[in-house]
């Protein structure tokens, strides 16, 4: 079997009798395969060997990545190719590039000081969170096609960057809650220095003329801190007002506003206390939580709906002689033929006219076999030719293909999603009330008493009670939460999963690469005549290496090649290794080879091949999609809460049911189109469900759009990331387990901080009712609480 | 005390100029990207390791291996 050494590159097995090599950091190391070798060697000879000292994870195989050809990129440098993504500014061309490949820090160093030292380059940099390179640099010296050629012989994939308007969208409100933050700090520090100077505890030789001044300067600066920084609490109020629901944005606008219009009221009348400061305080302290907040989740919309990476940008257009030319994919037309080699993705929707292959479907049904056709069958845009080159008739485009189909469900999947209520939304309704309630009481009263000071008193009443700790509560907590889980490797999409898993009761999960490792590996080989093991393992990879089908992928490589193979869709290979014919594949198939009935399978579990030559059967090999380890601690866990468990798969075989009954999930159903996983998820909703779904494949994103709280594996299509609320990038389903007991401790920091608020608010309001409170103790508590908050809050960031 | 009537205004002066200085930076792209900057720092140019694998890959050593075969 397979030796243990790990390639020094990709870090996947390294076959036995290997002989790729290259020399890196003084040693010679062992390295997979062709691919890696070269961009090893690539690395070397620019002299960036710190790469191999300071990344902190394998890189990619550069052979996952999508193979570009040279003359697709050689499009690139067209003029109306370059258009929506080039920028020309004098000299000088700059562009937006998404590179793949991307696994760690020392990836980013790599990438930029290799394109810096081309010449040419006038700029690289790359962005780790969201992997965008930006890049300046003179075409009219280098054209596009040599970097994104550099690119590659490093091992990255490039593809230009269009930022649909969602991430346009994204940036710029980012920038706008920068400005808006900045604004308010710097102003709240001047404002605080001169309102501080008006307060009775620290007047001490104030003329009438200089108070009046500082009164008017404190109006002038805290006015663009109420108009332009906290416009959006105004304007939320406003909205949920109108809906007819008090939240957290009512109370801080009637804070901020209050004591902004009795700060005005003071300063033209020249009597009262100031407390600009408190505006500026709750608009610096809520903006800052909320931009944390922002940042924590917007890491991950990195993972923009790129739909392009599921179609191919480019296609060969048969013209009518039968010559092929390539063009862009937004030039085909319904009806043109194109011709698609083994190994690439189809671009449209169509009709076979000729050839015989398999198709891999998985983005459809996600069942990792591909499919045999011949001509006149139908094919599907986005899925894989396998094994020979098709022609296909072009029968549906764009927004009329199944992919897009399936898009729309997905779309209209999270229309229909439901919300789930905030905890901090409902007690800030109450909390309200109560405050309103108990102000125009202590106001009324105060009338009766001294009618000059109930104004005063009730506005401290509003502001000492503030809503500051209250509203930090829950974004501080949830901050913090959402940062530890980034730490252990589950990226956090939308806001409400860390509170929704408090209130799920099902699960349902995809079987293909979820619950699996979503690759066929080889579990056993068994010798039935005199060669052992390891040589008819060594045979068998020498016929699969020639073939594209995802069962050769488990072979690894030969340490020899063979001279022939030709390829039997659907049944198997035949080929001369070392002088003697061999076949490998259905053992019908292999029979015939040496003319005996096949022999029957010995096994039950995964998938058998039989390896024969012309004297009889030599071996059985087994495949089997290996289980992940850590899925049986995570369906342990779902049945410790007492969660009922779904397995959902677009797999027909029976495989489904195995898998199940070895985890012991009690519901199982294969062979499922994204439209049955729906109608079931919708089912489960009717019967009052909440439901948490794991999934990783493009038939998976409706129910992930639709299901209360939904993770994709990091493995999974962008599609799937993009529909998904969560991204479980470290692809370990034990991070899953941790993520659950931190959504609990969460809950209970949440409660905790709500309940401290509330405490604190209930000590104050005595004092404030009495008249004791000032400015200054105002500012005080309302600091302190906070603080408090934060720090209860930053608990989260320790320990799972 | 009459100092602050000069003092203010110049205040003022120096908080809009902090203001535009921030608005420039922002719009400059200067904070889109909060995460890298926190690596750059640690890759050293100057480590030696490195300066020996530039000065490797200028003057390649002799290697003995067969040409790679699939």
């Amino acid at each position: 079997m397979a030796s243990l050494t790990s390639c020094y590159h990709c870090g996947l097995p390294v076959p036995a009798g290997n002989r790729f090599q290259a020399h890196v950091l003084g040693e010679p190391r062992e390295m997979c395969c062709p691919g890696c070798q070269a961009v090893a060697e690539a690395i070397v000879a620019g002299g960036l060997e710190g790469y191999y000292r300071h990344r902190s994870e394998n890189a990619a195989n550069p052979e996952a990545l999508p193979q570009a050809l040279g003359e697709e990129l050689a499009l690139y440098d067209r003029a109306d190719v370059q258009q929506p993504f080039v920028r020309h500014e004098g000299e000088l061309a700059s562009t937006c590039l998404l590179i793949e490949g991307v696994s760690c820090a020392a990836c980013g160093w790599l990438i930029e000081k290799h394109l810096r030292s081309l010449d040419g380059v006038a700029e690289a940099t790359l962005n780790l969170s969201n992997h965008r390179l930006h890049v300046r640099w003179k075409d009219s010296q280098v054209p596009l096609s040599t970097l994104l050629e550099a690119l590659r012989r490093i091992g990255y994939a490039a593809h230009p960057y269009q930022p649909d308007r969602a991430a346009e969208q994204l940036a710029r409100e980012n920038r706008r809650a920068l400005r808006q933050l900045g604004v308010a700090g710097l102003l709240w520090f001047q404002v605080m220095m001169a309102t501080m100077a008006t307060w009775p505890e620290f007047n001490l030789d104030l003329s009438a003329g200089m108070d009046k001044l500082l009164r008017w300067v404190s109006l002038i600066l805290t006015t663009p801190i109420v108009f332009y920084s906290s416009v959006d609490f105004f304007k939320g109020a406003w909205r949920d007002l109108r809906t007819r629901h008090l939240t957290m944005d009512v109370s801080v606008s009637l804070a901020i506003g209050g004591a902004y219009a009795a700060g005005i009221w003071s300063t033209l009348t020249g009597q009262g206390e100031l407390y600009f400061d408190a505006a500026g305080m709750f608009a610096l302290f809520l903006l800052a939580g909320r931009f944390l907040e922002r940042r924590a989740r917007e890491r991950t919309a990195a993972a923009t709906a790129q739909l392009v990476n599921l179609l191919p940008p480019s296609c060969l257009r048969l013209d009518d002689e039968g010559r092929s030319e390539r063009i862009l994919l937004r030039e085909l037309g319904v009806g043109d033929r194109v011709l698609v080699p083994p190994g690439n993705l189809l671009p449209a929707d169509g009709r076979i006219i000729a050839g015989q292959s398999s198709v891999d479907e998985s983005l459809l049904t996600g069942e990792y076999l591909p499919h045999p056709c011949a001509p006149g069958d139908a094919v599907t845009a986005g899925t894989l030719n396998v094994e020979g080159p098709l022609t296909i008739e072009v029968q549906a485009l764009g927004d009329d293909t199944r992919l897009s189909a399936i898009v729309r469900l997905l779309e209209r999947a999270q229309a229909d999603k439901p919300r789930l209520a905030e905890l901090a939304d409902r007690v800030a309704q109450w909390f309200l009330l109560a405050v309103l309630g108990v102000a125009t009481l202590v106001g009324l009263i105060w009338w009766q008493i001294d009618a000059e000071r109930a104004f005063w008193v009730v506005l401290a009443l509003l502001v000492a009670t503030c809503p500051c700790a209250l509203s930090l509560a829950t974004p501080t907590a949830l901050t913090a939460a959402t940062g530890n889980l980034h730490r252990l490797g589950l990226l956090l999409t939308r806001g409400h999963v860390l509170e929704g898993l408090n209130g799920i009761d099902t699960v349902v999960f995809d079987k293909t690469g979820t619950l699996t490792e979503g690759r066929l590996t080889l579990r056993e080989v068994h010798p039935l005549r005199e060669l052992d093991g390891n040589a008819c393992l060594a045979l068998a990879a020498a016929l699969e290496n020639r073939s594209e089908h995802p069962i050769a992928r488990a072979f690894g490589r030969a340490p020899q090649a063979a001279e022939r193979v030709d390829s039997t869709p659907g049944k198997g290979l035949e080929g001369l290794v070392q002088g003697r014919d061999l076949r490998i594949g259905q053992p019908a198939f292999v029979a015939t080879l040496y003319g005996q009935p096949a022999p029957p399978i010995p096994g039950e579990q995964g998938q058998w091949l039989l390896l024969g030559d012309r004297q009889g059967a030599l071996a059985w090999l087994v495949l089997d999609d290996r289980l992940r380890e850590d899925a049986p601690a995570l369906l342990e866990a779902c049945r410790a809460r007492g969660w009922q468990t779904l397995l959902l798969s677009g797999d027909s075989s029976p495989m489904v049911a195995e898998v199940a009954q070895r985890l012991g999930i009690d519901d199982a159903r294969g062979g499922l189109t994204p439209d049955a996983k729906l109608a079931v998820l919708r089912q489960l909703h009717a019967q009052g469900h909440r439901v948490l779904m794991l999934g990783d494949g493009v038939n998976d994103v409706p129910v992930l759009a639709g299901a209360d709280i939904s993770v994709a594996m990091g493995s999974a299509t962008d599609l799937a990331k993009t529909s998904a609320d969560a991204i479980l990038l470290s692809n370990r389903l034990d991070t899953l387990v941790q993520a659950f007991a931190l959504a609990r401790r969460t809950r209970r920091i949440i409660i905790e901080n709500l309940a401290w608020a509330g405490l604190y608010n209930g000590l104050v309001l005595p004092f404030a009712a009495l008249g004791w409170i000032t400015p200054l103790w105002a500012a005080i508590g309302m600091s302190l609480s906070s603080l408090l908050v934060v720090l209860n809050a930053l608990r989260l960031t320790r320990g799972a | 005390m009459a100092a602050l009537y000069v003092m203010i205004p110049v205040a003022l002066v120096v908080v809009a100029l902090a203001i535009w200085l921030l608005f420039w930076a922002i719009d400059n792209g200067q904070y889109d990207d909060l995460d890298s900057p926190a690596h750059n720092i640690l890759f050293d140019d100057e480590d030696p390791s490195h300066k020996a694998g530039q000065a490797e890959a200028e003057n390649p050593t002799k290697r003995d291996e067969a040409p790679p075969r699939a």
